[in-house]
């Protein structure tokens, strides 16, 4: 009986042992997209406003499921093959960590715990999430010290609430707390005039002045009252794949500041300006082997989604409804804090 | 005109009797009565009166206007069927349709014997996967991650129900077993599981466990968590059964077994018969219950109808009318629980009849 348990628990041993050495002989995560032919990337429990959202025929929407596509195709070839698995904010960590999806991109914040204590690696920034505050508009205020003694209105229990108070204790500026469990009420409560100003993230803001019943009541302060640079996570160990991300992004913005779009893109591969140019388009062969792809890798991401800009203008910016401005999210050329690297 | 007369006498006099009894509760009576009117009276001018029905009056739904159905009829489809693909979503309407008559078939009487129930479940279950899931027949595949809305909420509630009875009754049984491993072991199974969170085992079941255990063993995400589901459906419900074990007397059982019956034969004939209708008000409530309790699931990422009805008012253009969506959806909810208790209520008195 004994000596049938323990064969038992090294059979188990193998079993598992076996797997992992067949997971490290293709190459990791990146290995398996291109076998499954699907990426597996986070959607959402619902909708997330300007960022993960469902249309009226059931499709995903918004700025990081275009940027979904933008790897699937930077990997597979095609926008098409990506398959987005419904994740809640918990369950985001757990779900990479059981290999249910490849990557996080659902506006996470690169953080310190996060980055060494889950077992996870973390991209470059992909997008500057800034917290704002936005005010009445017949108060004339022009910055957030304008403010002082207003009505302050928050969701509760969320980092929007402990932002605010840091950065009003910081500044010394004194102001009343009102605070809200759903993002609805805040809202309505805000309509009803309760609120002097709101604090939140700026797609948040952008609709719920959009929604308001008198949209120019409102105004979004220019003031930036926190930063949270954003990433793309993998597992810890998925070299391969994050450089994928990385540079992924990093085309995006250099096809941005090279004037590449989706619709001049076929031209600009005709008759490229620069090296540089060649190289990301893949006219210089060999340029995008190095990473484990085609070499016409990025010219068919930005074929399929365009530049950053263009992603950025269609599902949170200025053709959308939310209407938000470019502002941190621009190119260091535009007063932004992105850039591309160097792509040689 | 003498009995309009007497009527009204009545009417008034019972009035008097029941409603203006003292100065305090004609005091109570006008207030309650008058904040009655006012609460029917706004709720019917937001919800028919001042409503904007039209998709093309879209742009009237503003703050001070009444409820904007014009969400439903632009958003409807994605409350109902989450994220179903569009073209294929007859599928899942049809695959609806057929389990909730497979659901109203089983509670008709005439289906009340083990071989019919199962034969109808078989065939209503294996239709309604077929359909949903697809990949034979010409269908398209479309996996469970894209289920979702009204039959994704309805598929976890009869799975765990359809899982979980059978399982309820084995535990029942195994708790009032004279062997006392088996009795101990039932008895340590159902509290464990009744003294966990649902949430917790359901956030286990989809995530923890893949994590724990090898890759061949995960199995589908949507059949661990309906697994997980009937587990903990399973616990509370062997508890209601073993209440209804315990109300029929002892004395049936051991007469049933002097006349030389088999113990098959004395639980299937003489004692589930009894203990299920002698528990049929609680049987009702936990079924409600776990109608109610499959929203849960938005949790863990399943697009359930309570979470397309978040996705539907999660968009800048939609953002306003989460009022009327959750009204829209707590409508759904209640047409089912209503007709699950009114069904109740008839199984009820129906089964009194010759129960003496």
């Amino acid at each position: 009986m004994n000596k049938f348990i323990s064969n038992l628990i090294v059979a188990a041993a193998l079993t598992v042992s076996g797997t992992t050495i067949v997971q490290s002989a293709d190459e990791g995560t990146l290995g398996k997209i291109k076998e499954r032919d699907s990426l597996l990337c986070t959607g959402h429990n619902g909708s997330y406003l300007g960022f993960a959202e469902v249309d009226d025929k059931g499709a995903w929407q918004g700025f990081d499921v275009e940027f979904c596509r933008a790897l699937a195709t930077a990997i597979l070839g095609s926008p098409e093959k990506v398959q987005f698995v419904p994740i809640s904010w918990a369950q985001r960590f757990p779900s990479i960590q059981s290999g249910d999806i490849d990557v996080i991109i659902k506006v996470t914040g690169w953080t310190m715990t996060r980055d060494t204590e889950l077992g996870l690696q973390f991209s470059r920034p992909y997008f500057i999430g800034p917290f704002y505050t936005m005010a009445k508009t017949e108060l004339g205020a022009k910055s957030i010290s304008d403010l002082e003694g207003g009505v302050f209105c928050v969701n509760a229990g969320t980092t929007v609430e402990r932002v605010l108070a840091d950065y009003m204790e910081t500044n010394g500026i004194e102001y009343e707390s009102l605070s809200f469990e759903k993002g609805e009420e805040l809202r309505a409560a805000l309509y009803a005039g309760r609120c002097d100003a709101i604090a939140g993230f700026g797609p948040f803001l952008s609709s719920t002045r959009i929604n308001a019943p008198d949209p120019d009541s409102l105004t979004i302060i220019g003031d930036v009252i926190k930063l949270e640079p954003e990433g793309i996570v993998v597992r810890q160990g998925d070299d391969a794949l994050l450089d994928v991300v990385n540079w992924m992004v990093s085309a995006l913005l250099l096809a941005e500041e090279n004037g590449i779009t989706q619709a001049n893109v076929d031209d600009v591969r005709n008759n490229p300006p620069s090296p540089t140019v060649e190289r990301l388009l893949g006219v210089t062969p060999g340029a995008g082997t190095r990473l484990g792809l085609n070499d016409d890798w990025a010219y068919n991401v930005i074929k399929a989604v365009g530049n950053y800009g263009e992603i950025y203008d269609r599902t949170i910016g200025e053709s959308s409804r939310y209407k938000l401005p470019r502002g941190l999210n621009n190119l260091w050329t535009n007063g932004g804090l992105l850039y591309p690297l160097v792509h040689d | 005109m003498e009995a309009t007369f007497k009527e009204r006498f009545s009417l008034l006099q019972w009035m008097q009797r029941r409603l203006f009894a003292s100065w305090f509760d004609s005091a109570a009576t006008i207030v309650l009565g008058f904040l009655m009117v006012w609460v029917v009276w706004q709720s019917l001018d937001w919800a028919v009166f001042r409503a904007i029905w039209s998709l093309e009056d879209r742009d009237l739904c503003t703050v001070d206007a009444g409820a904007c159905w014009a969400v439903i009829e632009d958003r409807g489809r994605l409350i109902l069927f989450g994220l179903y693909p569009y073209e294929e979503q007859w599928r899942s309407t049809l695959a609806c349709l057929i389990i909730v008559l497979t659901i109203v078939l089983s509670c008709l009487p005439v289906f009340w014997s083990a071989r019919r129930l199962i034969l109808l479940w078989v065939i209503g279950f294996g239709l309604f996967v077929i359909l949903m899931r697809g990949g034979i027949a010409g269908l398209s595949l479309v996996t469970s991650e894209k289920w979702g809305g009204l039959s994704l909420t309805i598929f976890i509630f009869s799975g765990v129900f359809l899982i979980g009875m059978p399982l309820a009754v084995l535990l029942a049984l195994g708790r009032r077993s004279s062997l006392p491993v088996i009795a101990k072991v039932t008895g340590l199974f159902i509290d464990f599981f009744r003294s966990l969170p649902l949430l917790a085992i359901l956030f286990s079941a989809a995530v923890v466990i893949p994590l724990v255990v090898p890759e061949w063993l995960h199995g589908n995400k949507l059949m661990r968590v309906v697994f997980a589901f009937s587990l903990f459906f399973a616990a509370y419900q062997a508890e209601i059964i073993r209440a209804g074990f315990q109300s029929t007397s002892q004395g049936q059982e051991e007469a049933a077994i002097a006349l030389g019956m088999p113990y098959w034969s004395v639980l299937l004939d003489i004692l589930l018969p009894q203990a299920f209708r002698n528990t049929l008000p609680s049987t009702i409530n936990q079924a409600v219950i776990t109608f109610k309790e499959t929203s849960i699931v938005t949790v863990i990422g399943f697009f359930e109808i309570m979470a397309s009805g978040n996705a539907a008012i999660g968009t800048g253009e939609w953002g306003q009318q989460f009022v009327e969506v959750y009204v829209f959806v707590a409508l759904v909810y209640f047409v089912f629980v209503f007709s699950l208790s009114r069904y109740g209520a008839w199984l009820e008195t129906h089964m009194r009849v010759g129960h003496g």
